[in-house]
């Protein structure tokens, strides 16, 4: 297995307010990457108000106590920076990326928001209109719209937190209002539960400077209870079926519990190298004998989490998913039942050595690849600490998984096939072209 | 109650935008005539390879062909087949592939940079000895065939196959993506064929971009692609100038259901060499090119007609050109093409400020920093700047020349290049409904 001496640093403080900063210079660019990461997403928005966490994630781009609307974009773009923000299962993430003497600004910014967000009515009703169309262009109007993030938890899960739409019914994100927002802030938006990560062009000791001048005079307040939101595994398999208008061809995915990412972190890696050695890559199982030996899909691979590989930054539950795109040659249920016969394959002889070289060897390749980017590198750091209070098990996770014992991912492939799934399938109800 | 913040009211103070260092990349010819740049980039310990070929016109027209090629062309070689080729890649930590990108095509892969030897030889071996089996050309074609099937049910695919043959008419770029049954007729003769004409060293570029020193990463390249290199040369692929857009009307392409309208619009623009070209760059990035642009403030924050309006320029060897997209509630359509062609009109008439020029000349700066501060990001911008016949000190260059247009040079080239009489305008959606309110608006035609 190739491997690298290369090491990325990581310098942590806290503020008294109970804010996590995390600093973790690199000079090889000229920027630095800034990320806050709320210990906050989907799973915890109220009932009656599904969409809620992805709809505030937008009113913090809507200006502050000191920053007019438009202007905080603006005072970044003007400074030569790049910036987004995103809303998944358990976090909700700000970051940006900007040539490092703009640092400054980024901290005074994100303080800014993070203290006093200014939501008004006409700004609630103008980002409930441009989230509907961010939900019309990525999902009712494309086809396999929402397949398979919204639907499959939806038939995977019975409790609120894991099964509900959390990109939100119209209804509810019309019903929302500015008090539910200043609700929403005060619960979970608290220094102490978010994470500041500063990555790249700069300066430990100066960052933690910074973060106490525009942070600390951020009021300290209780951190919100949050998951891990367990339910027991399903007691029969589940089957849905959805007809899309748009859709040309059949596609379905399987849905299967994983051990708690956070919790038992050594028993869900072994999870982790299952999807790899079954569906990741051109050499995996499930790739080479449906795609390629007996050509029966177009498209095949298994991931864990709600969006793939988003399994580390989300808590229990987490979907073991097996995802399939297919012409309509074979059956669903003849495609999974070839499933389970890899998933029983790897259950009774267990990985090769070859495969968990490949396995650790990928990895770390895309570890690199992912912590290329400052900004990317910020959001990973961050996120990791918000969940598992860990920031350094990015760099650890090559070594973490080259530790998994060909035993473990036997049992968890034995413990995947005894399963009882559940499968959603989308069957194309328009004419086919 | 909780305790009233205590935040800093007034905004840092900032210095000013640092320009690059000129970045010490080298450039070499080859054996083959292979033209070859190196650029040494620390961060993280991977390396990026990148190898364009250009297109012909026919095979830029008639595309199944390269098009299968890009996935086939791993299918298996003299010495692996498919599945022991893709795990020797795997074993380095690393993953390559192949891809159309209009007028080239692109071989990429990457590493661990202690790997860049091995990296090498397997993009030299399938170089020199893909196979093309017969059972896995079929199985490739028709997965393509699939894919394709699945993207033509995209409505922005088909807006840009639409704008595209709108603006070109009948130039190779105004060509369609090819169709399934094209794709399901490509024989294993064909791509053996095409890999000769087209996978040659005399008209590739290589980009080397990662942790190795570049005069030893390009060492390594001529040791570990000798055999490729010395496979001999073909002609390299010629391509006509695009003619200019022809403007005027709204083509309209019915999609029924759709609760949204997508909005493609395209014009003409200079090239990168153009001496207007960075202050266009400037004028896009106030129309529509960042997030505090006026499309997105009139189009988003203010009406609410759309999630992501943007505006770009794309770069061709036979043409650049302009292109708006948005994607919009079907009600709002002719009111939100009124508002696009409304800041278009304003641009071009009503000029900009001061205060506009200085945030839009550090965003562009600061985005193509950005841009090229990633391995993979700068071996791709590399790769896109050779395929057009940039030089590469464009890296260095750029950030300079942004820093020294003037308002009165951004509002000419907005003058010259952004006129909303000289697009072409493409829609896709409900054509019951957009039909009648677009008609009072343009001439439409039904495309």
């Amino acid at each position: 297995m190739p491997r690298s001496d290369h090491k990325v640093t990581i310098e942590r403080a806290v503020l008294p307010n109970g804010l996590r900063v995390i600093a973790s210079p690199d000079r090889s660019s000229a920027l630095v990457g800034v990320a806050v990461v709320y210990d906050v997403g989907f799973r915890s928005e109220p009932e009656g108000r599904t969409g809620f966490a992805h709809l505030f994630e937008h009113l913090m781009f809507q200006g502050s106590a000191h920053v007019a609307k438009n202007e905080q974009t603006r005072q970044l773009e003007a400074a030569g920076g790049v910036f987004n923000g995103h809303t998944m299962a358990d976090l909700t993430a700000y970051y940006e990326a900007l040539p490092a003497m703009a640092l400054e600004l980024a901290l005074w910014l994100e303080a800014d928001r993070m203290g006093a967000p200014a939501v008004t009515e006409e700004n609630l009703r103008n980002q409930i209109a441009v989230v509907e169309e961010e939900i019309k262009v990525n999902v009712l109007n494309q086809p396999y719209g929402g397949f398979p993030w919204i639907v499959l938890p939806e038939l995977a899960f019975d409790t609120y937190p894991n099964a509900h739409n959390g990109y939100g019914d119209f209804s509810h994100l019309e019903e929302a209002s500015v008090e539910d927002a200043v609700k929403f802030h005060r619960r979970y938006y608290a220094p102490r539960n978010a994470v500041l990560t500063v990555a790249g062009y700069c300066e430990p000791d100066d960052v933690f400077v910074l973060a106490e001048r525009y942070f600390g005079g951020i009021p300290s307040a209780a951190a919100p209870p949050h998951g891990p939101w367990p339910e027991p595994p399903l007691p029969s398999a589940r089957r849905r079926v959805i007809d899309d208008p748009l859709a040309p061809q059949p596609a379905f995915v399987i849905g299967l519990r994983t051990p708690d990412p956070v919790n038992h972190l050594d028993q869900h890696l072994a999870y982790a190298v299952a999807a790899s050695v079954l569906g990741d890559g051109e050499a995996s199982r499930l790739r080479s004998r449906l795609m390629h030996r007996e050509q029966l899909v177009t498209d095949v691979g298994c991931m864990i989490g709600q969006f793939g590989g988003d399994n580390m930054l989300m808590r229990d539950p987490a979907l073991f998913q097996v995802v399939v795109n297919h012409p309509g040659r074979a059956t669903t249920d003849e495609i999974v039942s070839v499933i389970g016969e890899e998933l029983s394959r790897l259950a009774e002889t267990g990985p090769t050595e070859d495969e968990l070289g490949r396995v650790e060897a990928s990895f770390a390749g895309a570890y690199w690849k992912g912590v290329d980017s400052v900004m990317e590198r910020s959001v990973a750091f961050a996120s990791l600490e918000a969940v598992h209070g860990r920031a350094e098990l990015l760099s650890e996770l090559p070594d973490l998984l080259a530790r998994v014992e060909p035993s473990s991912v036997q049992a968890a492939a034995a413990d995947l096939a005894s399963q009882s799934a559940a499968v959603v399938e989308v069957v194309p109800a328009g004419g086919q072209p | 109650m909780a305790a009233r913040p205590k935040l800093v009211e007034d905004k840092p103070a900032i210095g000013s935008l640092r320009l690059p260092r000129k970045a010490n990349i080298v450039e070499k010819e080859l054996p083959g005539k292979l033209s070859a740049i190196a650029l040494r980039h620390t961060g993280v310990p991977l390396v990026e390879i990148r190898l364009s070929f250009p297109l012909e016109a026919g095979e830029i027209t008639h595309s199944a062909p390269s098009l299968v090629l890009t996935d086939a062309l791993f299918a298996g070689t003299e010495q692996h087949d498919r599945e022991s080729l893709a795990e020797a890649v795997e074993r380095l930590g690393g993953g390559f592939g192949a891809s159309v990108s209009g007028d080239r095509v692109d071989l990429h892969a990457f590493a661990l940079a202690a790997q860049l030897p091995e990296i090498f030889a397997l993009v030299a071996e399938v170089l020199t000895s893909a196979t093309y089996p017969a059972g896995e050309v079929r199985a490739e074609r028709d997965r393509k065939a699939d894919e394709v099937l699945i993207a033509l049910s995209r409505p922005e695919v088909l807006a840009e196959e639409l704008l595209s043959k709108r603006m070109f008419g009948r130039h190779p770029y105004g060509s369609a993506m090819p169709r399934p049954s094209a794709l399901r007729r490509v024989g294993a003769e064909a791509l053996r064929g095409l890999h000769r004409t087209l996978l040659h060293p005399a008209s590739a570029k290589l980009v080397v971009v990662g942790d190795v020193p570049a005069r030893r990463a390009l060492d390594i390249a001529t040791d570990e692609l000798g055999p490729w290199l010395e496979s001999g040369s073909g002609a390299v692929a010629a391509l006509e100038e695009a003619p200019p857009v022809r403007p005027g009307g709204v083509a309209l392409l019915d999609r029924t259901p759709s609760v949204q309208s997508v909005i493609r619009i395209g014009g003409s623009a200079p090239r990168r060499e153009a001496e207007e070209w960075p202050a266009l760059v400037l004028a896009n990035d106030i129309l529509g090119g960042m997030f505090t642009s006026r499309l997105v403030e009139n189009l988003r924050e203010r009406n609410g007609y759309t999630y992501s309006p943007r505006s770009r320029v794309v770069h061709g060897r036979a043409a650049s050109t302009f292109r708006f997209g948005a994607e919009v509630s079907t009600e709002v359509t002719a009111a939100a093409l009124v508002e696009t062609r409304y800041e278009l009109g304003r641009l071009v008439t009503k000029g900009i400020t001061d205060e506009e020029l200085e945030a839009a000349r550090s965003h562009s700066i600061g985005s193509f920093l950005f841009q090229t501060a990633t391995q993979s990001g700068l071996a791709s911008t590399l790769a896109a700047l050779g395929s057009t016949g940039s030089r590469p000190g464009y890296i260095a260059a750029f950030p300079s020349r942004l820093a020294r247009c003037t308002r009165a040079e951004v509002e000419e080239a907005a003058r010259r290049w952004l006129s909303p009489a000289a697009m072409a305008t493409v829609v896709v959606g409900d054509a019951r409904s957009v039909a009648g309110p677009l008609s009072s608006l343009d001439v439409v035609t039904a495309a």
